[in-house]
């Protein structure tokens, strides 16, 4: 691969061929990580006499950010570096999915403010915890649905020992407690 | 030394008490089991195990979170012997002649010479943790906030050089890490700081919520990836867990060496155990007579590692407890615990909570006690752990962790930065950034940004005050001098030679 990097034709005008995309890349998000940040910060109020306003540390922190981003940008356009990898998309959908139904089911929520008029009901520790684990483990190609589901009600089981009567912690266990 | 005497005399009769036994047991426990699986690292078990602890009394929580530490470190030599797969990066090493020892019959020598080893490293630890606390704190106290802001540098820096991989790529990390840490209510002035008018972030992000999500999450997402082959077990039953009397003496040396090594290397920031077993086994092969048979079952590439990550382990907690300034990512977890429990780390603690400062130290060598005692006859439990798939451990990791994150303040948008948190740590994987540089500076970034802003109050918004007072000016220097050198071409190239031995 790096080869091919390297006897990389220029073709005509200024076309450009990144040698490391994993770090140019990288480093154009992190640019734009910092500008986002520095956009975010710029209604605080900086420096007032000797002392640092809110804003003076992020807008520094910000700005070095941005030139860091800048030089791993560059090394990835003038070094030569691996590809990047291929992404995932169904481990980590699977994954996500799974964290993001566990934080709405456990207390309920209303998904108003990203435009759906549905309100989720709050399902308890119980349920969500089993869901949870069921939507997760449909991440790995390797799933078997019995074997799952057992390992679903130990670990639901395994979860509410431990936290609720060890721990003690306050948990709502089913949607009707 | 009467002094040292009295205070390890108070630290045991608090770590004696049956709850911080029972504590630093179940810790041990919990460390080992989580060393033995792969795929779960140690910050990623801190993390998780974190919220569990918040219901506990604040000493038997860190004895507990302690006991994970290094029982992590035991743990992971065990799969390397046997597996050949390290549980822990920092027995990546162990994996070359301890799985060699193994394939020739001899697992049983090379797992107890790897307790002996970490053993008597913990030994020597706990007395130089304890030796080292009472003159450090009062260093600690000349320390103004022009120090401590170069001393964090410093720190930062330190974290720059050991990583693996670009010294552009890590500095990249702090400084984000250090972004994200100001986002949430100014500190002096309660103005909310790149909040985006959201009320969830008006509290900041919780030091929880992005270790989980970069460690617990991400990692999980990336395993996921690579296909679960299956593993090679070493089936045979093991026989003669006592080594002869010739592998002792062979291994006695590299012990001691392993052990100085591990300590300096834990005690300076950014270092930590990882860090510690690599540079003992090169070393150790260094100074041998006969270098060559590295990597074919000498019992010094198992000893010298083993010794040096358990010795790495502890002797982190000195900048810890004394300074207050968590040297690897582990320690920072260590922080976000000892915080939610009131107790501000730094030179304090010492003074005003004698008994959680020698009672942490006191449970290490206990911990260490049991680890020899539990760990060689559970050999046979930890090895049959190995056999259950990672397709059933990772949803278990996932709604344990879930469960962990919503319980710390009942809150579900914590649990969703998490999984955000978990998908930006996927992409720095991806990019080939490393997470932990990110995560320390996260810790650090509140009170770095505190004492730099203190710092230019007090000197009058002049900026020379870091290299006008000499403890600041000498830290800065180091740092520069170590920055420079991490980015010479020659001493890089030994540097990742040196990670990819």
């Amino acid at each position: 691969m790096p080869d091919d990097a390297k006897s990389s034709p220029r073709g005509g005008g200024f076309q450009f061929k990144v040698r490391g995309p994993r770090d140019f890349y990288g480093g154009l998000v992190l640019i734009a990580l910092a500008i986002v940040a520095i956009w975010a910060s710029g209604d605080l109020p900086g420096q007032a006499g000797f002392a640092f306003g809110p804003g003076t540390a992020p807008r520094m922190f910000a700005t070095l950010l941005a030139i860091f981003g800048a030089l791993v940008a560059l090394t990835g356009l003038f070094m030569d570096g691996p590809p990047i990898e291929k992404y995932a998309l169904k481990g980590p959908a699977y994954v996500v999915g799974a964290i993001v139904l566990f934080a709405l089911l456990i207390r309920g929520a209303s998904l108003d403010y990203i435009g759906v008029p549905v309100q989720l009901p709050a399902l308890g520790l119980v349920p969500s915890t089993f869901i949870a684990f069921m939507v997760s483990i449909m991440g790995s190609s390797e799933m078997r649905w019995i074997e799952s589901l057992l390992a679903a009600v130990a670990m639901t089981i395994f979860c509410v020992v431990l936290f609720v009567y060890l721990l003690q912690l306050p948990f709502q266990l089913w949607p009707w407690v | 030394m009467t002094d040292l005497f009295a205070n390890l005399w108070l630290g045991f009769s608090v770590a004696a008490h049956p709850y911080n036994i029972g504590f630093c047991l179940l810790g041990a426990l919990v460390g080992t089991l989580v060393g033995v699986l792969p795929g779960i690292g140690t910050v990623a078990t801190v993390a998780m195990l974190l919220p569990i602890t918040f219901g506990l009394p604040p000493v038997g929580a860190l004895i507990m979170l302690a006991g994970i530490y290094y029982g992590a470190q035991y743990g992971g030599s065990t799969t390397s012997v046997l597996v050949n797969i390290p549980g822990e990066a920092t027995s990546v090493v162990t994996c070359l002649d301890g799985h060699q020892m193994a394939r020739q019959g001899r697992a049983g020598a090379a797992l107890s010479i790897a307790a002996i080893a970490s053993f008597f490293a913990g030994c020597v630890a706990t007395v130089l943790v304890a030796a080292l606390g009472a003159p450090l704190t009062s260093v600690a106290l000349l320390f103004g906030p022009a120090e401590y802001f170069a001393l964090m540098v410093l720190g930062l820096i330190f974290a720059v050089v050991l990583a693996k991989g670009s010294v552009l790529k890590a500095m990249a990390m702090i400084l984000t890490g250090l972004l994200l840490s100001m986002i949430g209510s100014d500190l002096e002035t309660g103005a909310g700081r790149m909040t985006f008018d959201l009320p969830e972030l008006s509290d900041g992000i919780g030091f929880a919520n992005v270790a989980m999500g970069v460690f617990g999450f991400a990692e999980i997402i990336r395993n996921l990836e690579i296909s679960q082959e299956s593993r090679d077990i070493v089936q045979s039953k093991i026989k003669g867990l006592m080594p002869t009397r010739q592998d002792l003496v062979d291994a006695s040396g590299a012990i001691a060496r392993g052990t100085i090594l591990g300590s300096l290397l834990g005690i300076l920031p950014g270092g930590g155990a990882v860090v510690a077993s690599f540079a003992a086994y090169t070393f150790e092969k260094r100074v041998s007579k006969h270098p060559e048979r590295f990597g074919t079952g000498v019992i010094e590439g198992v000893a010298a590692p083993e010794a040096a990550n358990n010795a790495a382990a502890q002797t982190s907690f000195i900048p810890l407890l004394t300074l207050g300034i968590p040297p690897n990512a582990v320690m920072a977890l260590m922080v976000g615990a000892m915080t939610i429990h009131g107790i501000i780390p730094g030179p304090q603690v010492m003074t005003k909570q004698p008994e959680l400062f020698w009672g942490m130290i006191a449970s290490m060598w206990l911990g260490n006690l049991m680890l020899v005692i539990i760990n060689l006859p559970l050999v046979g439990v930890w090895v049959s752990l190995l056999r259950v798939p990672y397709r059933l451990l990772y949803p278990s990791i996932i709604v344990f962790c879930c469960i962990g994150i919503y319980s710390i303040n009942n809150s579900p948008t914590d649990v969703v930065i998490a999984a955000m948190f978990g998908l930006f740590g996927y992409w720095l994987i991806k990019h080939d950034f490393e997470p932990a540089p990110l995560v320390l500076a996260f810790v650090l970034g509140p009170l770095m940004e505190e004492n730099l802003r203190r710092a230019m109050l007090i000197a009058r918004g002049d900026a020379t005050v870091f290299v006008t007072r000499p403890i600041s000016a000498g830290l800065i220097l180091v740092a520069l001098v170590l920055l420079v050198i991490a980015a010479l071409p020659m001493i890089r190239k030994r540097r990742d030679e040196v990670f990819v031995e």
